[in-house]
């Protein structure tokens, strides 16, 4: 029986609905508002519908899968997991560009925020679809809109470099990647992910492995691309220092966890044959080898960075290589290992891109100098800041000891002591830089004594990225244990209502 | 090997593509590389063709030989394009750049040789045009509306990005 869109029950698309007419109504709200009125509105409005599309995506749990024609769109508890991370994450994100004022954007300021709204459109049809083609349509149209913010400061040198960067080398892992799809479609006629890996698996086993690798091996050089891993993070720390800080935040935090869960949907669900031990070039091999290299470069290279946005950037580039380790080793507690891990990551990342933010606003300079005495200016600007850097180095207490201890569990009962070996090294190497920012708050003279102005925007999410990751490192169990109870298998399983061909 | 008119069709195209590259890298013009581009691009539509993709062959034409070809041509005559193309950073940067694509290139081709796809003869009346619209319009209609989305966002981004500032 043929099927059309409208046979399907299309509430489960809230979210997406709310975002994409979100997106549109305010594009025409912002041609009708006078050139030198204030866009606030625009950014509260849009604030609302990531808020509303979250409250959706919650009242989603606790149904069974469901897809909508051949899997080009599909809910379970996996994409819903993951879409609310990413909108949470965005909403932070526009919680803290609302004091970013007029001249910041050089007058693009309606334009900045139904471009974020397009680009959560995009993380959010990443996560919850099992077909390439929509996928890849996902993934675009998240780097497009990603493309454009970042370069959104027109007169800003810097901004434009790294726009440009970001554009020709987020089209080449695009090409690559696709090409990798172009042979799977070859091998197995099919788009949907399911079907791939039934018609994989036949491949394999009929003479042409040659083929899934070659495949497989050019859409991991597109995704180590996406998601920032060595040895294809050259990218990274240019755009990160170039952008304007949210977009920063916005790029470290929701597009990496859009395209890392793209990543496991395709490496999951198509690639799965290709995940036995006994193949010698399989998946996990290829992404512990770039979860390693993660882990040595982003370390390494972040010591001798002075500013502060190439530092984060290093260090998130890091952060990819441990958030890699679960899926490499296929752990036991992989899922809810890495949504702790995601989560903890989100609030201590962001809060102190904000804390970074409003320091080197007022400090009028991005070297790490400018945090020099803070703990004599703004006593507790220093101290959020020393948590979120405690938790990212992943000392105890915090929500980045636990997750990064859940990491490494996995990778020790899969029995890849070096990979765990590889991880807490680069951690302790990892130490000496977060503890160099912190020398600079507590132990060096400031340059005056004036307190750093703190909008309540930027000091709310400030606030929030306290509160997570101290309450996440204070009752990791219970949060475990919730997250455990997902059912994350749901994510990989044909939905109740699929039609096989 | 027999020679068809297919056979000898693909070698001129081929030729013609191959050639259009080549010259492209190696014009000093950039007015010279677009025009090879262009000449590069109509003879893929070529092969299209005689792959029995019309639509695509005709969209080729279309959207690379015309829209993008004439899209560059308009972007250099309306910058600087006298400049010469100065000579690449450091001649090694170029020799390793080469043995890179060309090993990738080798390795691809081995493995396209090693293990030939097998494929039967089909029907190709049912791949025309209109089980193409058909797919796009039935199946892939999620992902074509989310392609919309992205062209605006493509539109909006040019225009944010290249609008004169007015006062």
């Amino acid at each position: 029986m043929e099927q059309y869109l409208l046979d399907f029950d299309l509430k489960v698309m809230a979210p997406e609905l709310v975002i994409v007419s979100a997106a549109a109504l305010l594009s025409v709200m912002d041609l009708f508002l006078k050139e030198t009125a204030s866009r606030k509105v625009i950014a509260v409005l849009s604030l609302a519908a990531v808020l509303a599309a979250g409250v959706f995506a919650v009242m989603g749990f606790g149904h069974p899968p469901y897809q909508i024609l051949g899997d080009t769109y599909r809910i379970d508890s996996f994409s819903l997991t993951f879409k609310v991370i990413i909108l949470a994450g965005t909403a932070l994100v526009l919680l803290l560009s609302l004091h970013l004022n007029k001249e910041e954007i050089e007058t693009r300021e309606g334009e900045y925020y139904y471009l974020l709204l397009t680009a959560v459109l995009g993380g959010m049809v990443m996560v919850s679809s099992a077909d390439l083609i929509t996928l890849f349509v996902g993934l675009e149209l998240l780097s497009l809109s990603s493309y454009v913010l970042v370069g959104i400061r027109r007169k800003d040198l810097k901004s434009n470099e790294a726009a440009w960067k970001y554009v020709v080398l987020g089209g080449v892992s695009s090409a690559f990647i696709l090409y990798g799809m172009s042979f799977v479609y070859g091998l197995t006629g099919s788009t949907n992910l399911f079907v791939i890996r039934d018609r994989l698996m036949q491949a394999l086993y009929s003479g042409y492995d040659l083929f899934v690798y070659l495949a497989l091996f050019l859409m991991v050089v597109g995704f180590g691309f996406k998601i920032a891993t060595a040895p294809f993070q050259m990218w990274t720390p240019d755009v990160y220092q170039g952008a304007m800080t949210p977009v920063t935040a916005f790029l470290a935090v929701v597009s990496k966890t859009a395209a890392f869960a793209l990543v496991m949907r395709i490496m999951l669900i198509a690639f799965l044959p290709v995940f036995s031990p006994q193949i010698s070039v399989g998946v996990e091999k290829l992404l512990m080898i770039l979860a390693a290299l993660s882990m040595i470069a982003g370390n390494a290279v972040a010591l001798k960075q002075t500013n502060a946005k190439r530092l984060m950037a290093y260090s998130s580039i890091a952060q990819a290589g441990y958030i890699l380790v679960p899926l490499s080793t296929l752990g036991f507690v992989l899922f809810p290992s890495l949504a702790y891990y995601l989560l903890a990551y989100l609030f201590m990342t962001l809060g102190a891109f904000a804390v970074l933010d409003v320091v080197t606003r007022e400090g009028k300079n991005e070297e790490l100098h400018v945090f020099a005495g803070l703990h004599q200016r703004s006593p507790w600007l220093a101290f959020a800041m020393s948590v979120f850097l405690i938790s990212l180095a992943g000392l105890p207490v915090t929500a980045g000891f636990f997750g990064k201890f859940y990491l490494i569990i996995n990778a020790i009962g899969r029995e890849q002591h070096w990979l765990a070996g590889v991880m807490i090294l680069t951690t302790v190497v990892s130490y000496y830089y977060y503890f160099g920012i912190i020398r600079q708050m507590y132990f060096r003279s400031p340059a005056s004594l004036r307190p750093i102005p703190v909008p309540w925007t930027a000091g709310l999410v400030i606030v929030v990225g306290v509160i997570g990751t101290i309450g996440l490192g204070l009752l990791p169990d219970t949060v475990l244990q919730s997250l455990g109870k997902i059912d994350w298998g749901s994510g990989f399983d044909l939905a109740k209502n699929a039609v096989r061909q | 090997m027999n020679l068809t008119g297919e056979f000898v069709a693909f070698f001129i195209l081929s030729v013609m593509a191959i050639g259009g590259a080549v010259f492209m890298i190696n014009f000093t013009r950039v007015i010279h590389m677009a025009l090879a581009l262009a000449f590069t691009f109509f003879s893929i539509a070529g092969i299209y063709l005689l792959l029995n993709a019309e639509f695509v062959a005709v969209i080729q034409v279309l959207i690379y030989t015309g829209a993008v070809s004439i899209l560059m041509l308009f972007g250099i005559m309306l910058t600087k394009h006298r400049d010469e193309e100065k000579g690449s950073i450091a001649p090694w940067h170029s020799v390793l750049s080469f043995i890179a694509a060309g090993a990738f290139f080798g390795i691809v081709m081995w493995i396209i040789y090693r293990t030939p796809i097998a494929g039967e003869q089909v029907d190709l009346k049912q791949f025309g045009v209109a089980r193409l619209g058909e797919a796009v319009f039935k199946q892939y209609v999620i992902p074509f509306e989310l392609a919309s989305v992205l062209l605006l966002v493509a539109l909006v981004g040019a225009v944010i990005l290249a609008k004169k500032e007015e006062r």
